[in-house]
């Protein structure tokens, strides 16, 4: 579909203030970190937390490229800009942006598309922010409470199994033979080095899941 | 420097906290009045655009409670402001935890994300550790998005099988990130160093089977029910029973069966 040039120019410049907000969004998050530092005049040592660093862009890094190919085409200029700063995309802005177009009758890729997925993420944004900000500043003084009582401590101690738990049993259940093939591997891993970290384990599961993914893709156990 | 685990709640974290939110409301504003002229000018109904703000508006009240979750569980080690502030930009559920984790681990032993951390330094570092490990993104994008948007995308669009490739790659990370987790809640083991109640058995099997099982149970009462509503809270509520069943397992069973692990008892 060819394009009018008051198209070509609201879509440029979506273009351009997306950039310019997130070379913005960019500098205020990297400020954070920097401020805390400056702050409490706690600044750790590079080569302190390089390792991690460098294990959390292997494996984010990747996903980033991933994830900006894929939902760039769906979620259109404005959506994508806002969606990448304010994060959860998988889980709350895709199906949000989605379920709008569909709503309003309006197709990804189209002028019209491109408006009303903005406006859904924008709402969506702003709405997730309030109730987080709501939540914490109730639930914040609880939570210290709760996490200093002797009653309450086995509820933070196995916090990540509950957590890991509750949000893979929906991906394992839709996904059952990469899950099982990823697990049994990372059991069988720990088997013989029970004392991996989650940091290096979690490459050889990545890597397990993925392989077994395009494998499972390409015998055509997986359509 | 060692101290208590106040700083990491104090006014100074809230006002860098209301900051960075300022910054992720007034971006949202903007594109959404930039949009919302440019629909007028296309034609679009005010009621059409009205609708679209009001029921997206309301489609993430439930999944904000989610993630408000995730801000809760990395507050036993980091306070609740520093996960508010990265669960409202970037931030994601497992991708977070797993920048705390990895950064813990690396920097000492002992640490586990229920442990109050008390050392600035430490906390600074995971806050690096999460800033520059979730932040490619908004590298990538001013160089690439328009890109993607004007070629790459078409050409995904019209390929369903590439399209389809790129949903099963993306699941199948998401999969492999939870996958660690699990597998060292069924048989991990922590360093020597580490606090015990780290090792897996009894308990953290106990924990993550009830929070499967539940998680399923109402994800297909949820499905056979039509019960739409309840989705977005199957995950949170799942989360929380089953760290309730931890505490009153620990209550209700004996020491000797609570602190089993498959490494050796609880000392």
């Amino acid at each position: 579909m060819k394009r009018t040039k008051k198209e070509k120019t609201y879509l440029d410049s979506v273009h351009l203030w997306g950039r310019l907000w997130s070379i913005g969004a960019l500098i205020a998050l990297l400020m954070v970190p920097t401020a805390i530092c400056a702050h409490f005049h706690a600044w750790p040592k590079f080569t302190e937390i390089m390792g991690p660093i460098g294990k959390v862009m292997l494996l984010n890094w990747t996903v980033a490229v991933v994830e900006v190919i894929a939902y760039t085409p769906l979620l259109g200029a404005g959506g994508t800009y806002l969606s990448f700063v304010t994060g959860n995309i998988v889980n709350l802005k895709l199906p949000c942006g989605l379920n709008a177009m569909a709503k309003a009758d309006v197709k990804a890729n189209t002028e019209e598309g491109e408006v009303v997925s903005t406006l859904a993420i924008g709402a969506s944004a702003i709405t997730t922010t309030l109730v987080i900000a709501t939540g914490v500043l109730l639930l914040g003084p609880a939570v210290s409470v709760l996490k200093n009582n002797p009653v309450a401590k086995p509820a933070f101690a196995y916090v990540l199994p509950a957590l890991f738990g509750a949000l893979g049993a929906g991906y394992f259940r839709k996904n059952v033979a990469v899950s099982l093939l990823t697990i049994a591997v990372g059991c069988i891993v720990l088997l013989f080095a029970p004392s991996l970290g989650v940091g290096t384990l979690i490459f050889v599961t990545i890597i397990t899941a993925i392989a077994g993914a395009l494998g499972m893709f390409k015998l055509g156990w997986i359509k | 420097m060692t101290g208590n685990g106040d700083f990491k709640t104090g006014g100074f974290m809230y006002a860098v906290a209301i900051g960075i939110i300022l910054v992720v409301v007034a971006e949202s504003v903007f594109f959404m009045v930039k949009s919302w002229k440019r629909g007028k000018e296309l034609g679009l109904s005010k009621e059409t655009m009205k609708n679209t703000i009001f029921s997206s508006a309301l489609f993430s009240i439930a999944p904000a409670v989610s993630i408000l979750t995730t801000v809760i569980v990395l507050a036993g080690a980091l306070g609740i402001v520093l996960p508010w502030i990265r669960l409202s930009v970037i931030g994601n559920l497992a991708y977070e935890t797993t920048a705390t984790k990895l950064t813990l681990e690396s920097l000492d032993a002992r640490l586990s994300l229920s442990t109050d951390i008390t050392d600035p330094k430490t906390f600074g570092a995971v806050a690096w550790v999460m800033t520059i490990g979730t932040s490619f993104a908004l590298v990538l994008l001013p160089i690439v998005c328009k890109t993607i948007q004007n070629k790459v995308g078409g050409a995904l669009n019209k390929n369903e099988k590439t399209s389809r490739l790129g949903d099963i790659i993306s699941a199948a990370a998401f999969i492999g990130i939870i996958a660690a987790f699990v597998c060292n809640a069924i048989n991990g083991r922590q360093t020597k160093e580490a606090l015990t109640i780290g090792d897996a058995g009894f308990m953290s099997v106990c924990t993550l089977v009830t929070a499967v099982v539940l998680s399923l149970i109402l994800e297909t009462l949820c499905e056979k029910k039509n019960l739409k509503k309840l989705e977005p809270f199957a995950m949170p509520i799942s989360m929380f029973a089953a760290m309730g069943v931890a505490v009153v397992l620990n209550l209700a069973l004996p020491e000797a069966v609570t602190a089993f692990t498959w490494w050796g008892n609880v000392a």
